[in-house]
């Protein structure tokens, strides 16, 4: 099938585009590296008039370290996440879990801000925003606001994104020696989206993991953090009592969501079973 | 798909019945609604536009209503069609009771959802569907002048 037709346009500054999405109102669609909205389109379950194409705002690119932080622009790919030395060293979480998003040639085009703004509760870069405590840098016709992902994602697709808002980047606090992480996701085929997801990670000082991280993904409607199994973890020597412990409150806490072929209880199942490898993991 | 729930609405029994017949509280309540109309006292028909992540679809259906008991419980059939996003059709029973607080209403929902929307969304069909049920109750008992208080819901695949 083919999309229905559309207008495009391809401004070059972000407040071009800004002022485009703000006279379009709810026909107008941004579009970045298209890998989920150009199906979506074809497939005509959407058909927006005017399609504003991003790709050209040199605001919107590049990944750097200012200050404290590795900002990581709207626009950066998947790949280059995956290839660069910044993200090796500053946020290696990301470089861990790039090679679980689909494949190399949607990696090559799909986004990063793409993906968060998108807030697909199975999608790798939500989860791994939230356990990074990334904030979250908005223009909209008021100006810029920065946002935690915490507050960020809201429910299912659903963000704190308002119609005529663009997410020009994110920025992560660097990561420092003591920082150990863990990304797996359970799936079927490579590629395939997650059954159960986690990003995790933790500072160490010998067996004891503190300001801990547990995000799952592909479990509910929005990536979810389990916040008491975290407290449970954060200061105390990790023993295999209280990995027990935390698997078991992580499967408490998180409520999970059936999907067409899996159920909440599977769900929540991989749950422990991942927070358990990834505990493990990082006390290694 | 199954989509079961419940939510507490603070309002009273009848007026929690009413609004859930009266059509212009209906319109103000399903989210995406622009058109609904009464075509007997068990028909309802109302066009809706869908939207939830990727997917802007306008769906046309109708609702027919059965074992109606006022103030109590009645039973819906439905079944809508999205053009070439695809349809969906189902079966609802909707319970009401006295409860501390307001009105306890309870639901189950079993629907089957074909087409592309079927094949494509079928990953997140549960959730979207737990995501619309919450927000349909919430601008439900806006519109009461209450509010909800959410207990639980659990959306099964199916």
């Amino acid at each position: 099938m083919k999309s229905a037709a559309f207008d495009y346009v391809k401004p070059k500054a972000l407040q071009e585009a800004l002022s485009l999405l703000e006279q379009g109102g709810d026909d107008v669609q941004l579009i970045a590296g298209g890998q989920t909205l150009l199906a979506t389109l074809n497939m005509r379950l959407s058909e927006p008039t005017v399609l504003i194409d991003i790709t050209d705002i040199a605001e919107l690119k590049g990944i750097s370290v200012v200050g404290n932080s590795l900002r990581i622009g709207a626009l950066v790919t998947h790949t280059e996440i995956e290839d660069s030395e910044l993200v090796a060293k500053h946020a290696p979480l990301l470089k861990a879990a790039a090679p679980h998003i689909a494949h190399r040639a949607i990696r090559n085009l799909g986004t990063w801000g793409g993906s968060l703004a998108y807030g697909d509760p199975a999608a790798e870069w939500p989860a791994c925003s939230l356990t990074l405590r990334a904030t979250m840098i908005i223009h909209g016709p008021a100006g810029e606001r920065r946002i935690s992902a915490k507050d960020f994602f809201i429910d299912l697709y659903t963000t704190s994104l308002e119609p005529d808002e663009i997410l020009v980047a994110t920025e992560i606090p660097l990561a420092d020696k003591h920082e150990v992480f863990y990304f797996h996701e359970l799936a079927r085929r490579h590629g395939d989206y997650a059954v159960a997801g986690l990003a995790a990670l933790a500072q160490k000082q010998g067996d004891v993991l503190t300001n801990c991280a547990f995000t799952f993904f592909s479990v509910g409607a929005t990536p979810m953090m389990a916040t008491k199994a975290q407290d449970l973890v954060n200061g105390q020597t990790l023993s295999a009592e209280l990995i027990a412990k935390a698997v078991a409150e992580a499967r408490n806490e998180i409520d999970a969501i059936a999907d067409i072929t899996n159920s909440a209880e599977a769900k929540q199942h991989l749950i422990g079973v991942l927070l358990e490898r990834g505990l493990k993991h990082m006390v290694a | 798909m199954e989509l079961n729930g419940e939510q507490l609405i603070s309002a009273p029994i009848p007026d929690v019945w009413k609004g859930l017949n009266d059509i212009d509280v209906l319109a103000k309540s399903i989210p995406g609604c622009e058109e609904i109309n009464r075509i007997s006292p068990d028909e309802i028909h109302a066009k809706v536009m869908f939207k939830i992540g990727p997917v802007r679809a306008r769906f046309a259906g109708k609702l027919l209503l059965s074992d109606v008991v006022p103030d109590q419980s009645c039973s819906m059939a439905f079944e809508g069609s999205g053009g070439a996003a695809g349809f969906a059709k189902g079966k609802s029973r909707v319970e009401l009771k006295q409860a501390e607080g307001g009105t306890l209403v309870s639901y189950t929902t079993e629907a089957s959802i074909g087409g592309k929307l079927g094949q494509i969304g079928g990953r997140l069909i549960s959730a979207s569907a737990k995501k619309i049920a919450d927000d349909f109750f919430q601008r439900f008992a806006k519109e009461l002048g209450g509010e909800t208080v959410a207990l639980e819901s659990d959306a099964g695949g199916k």
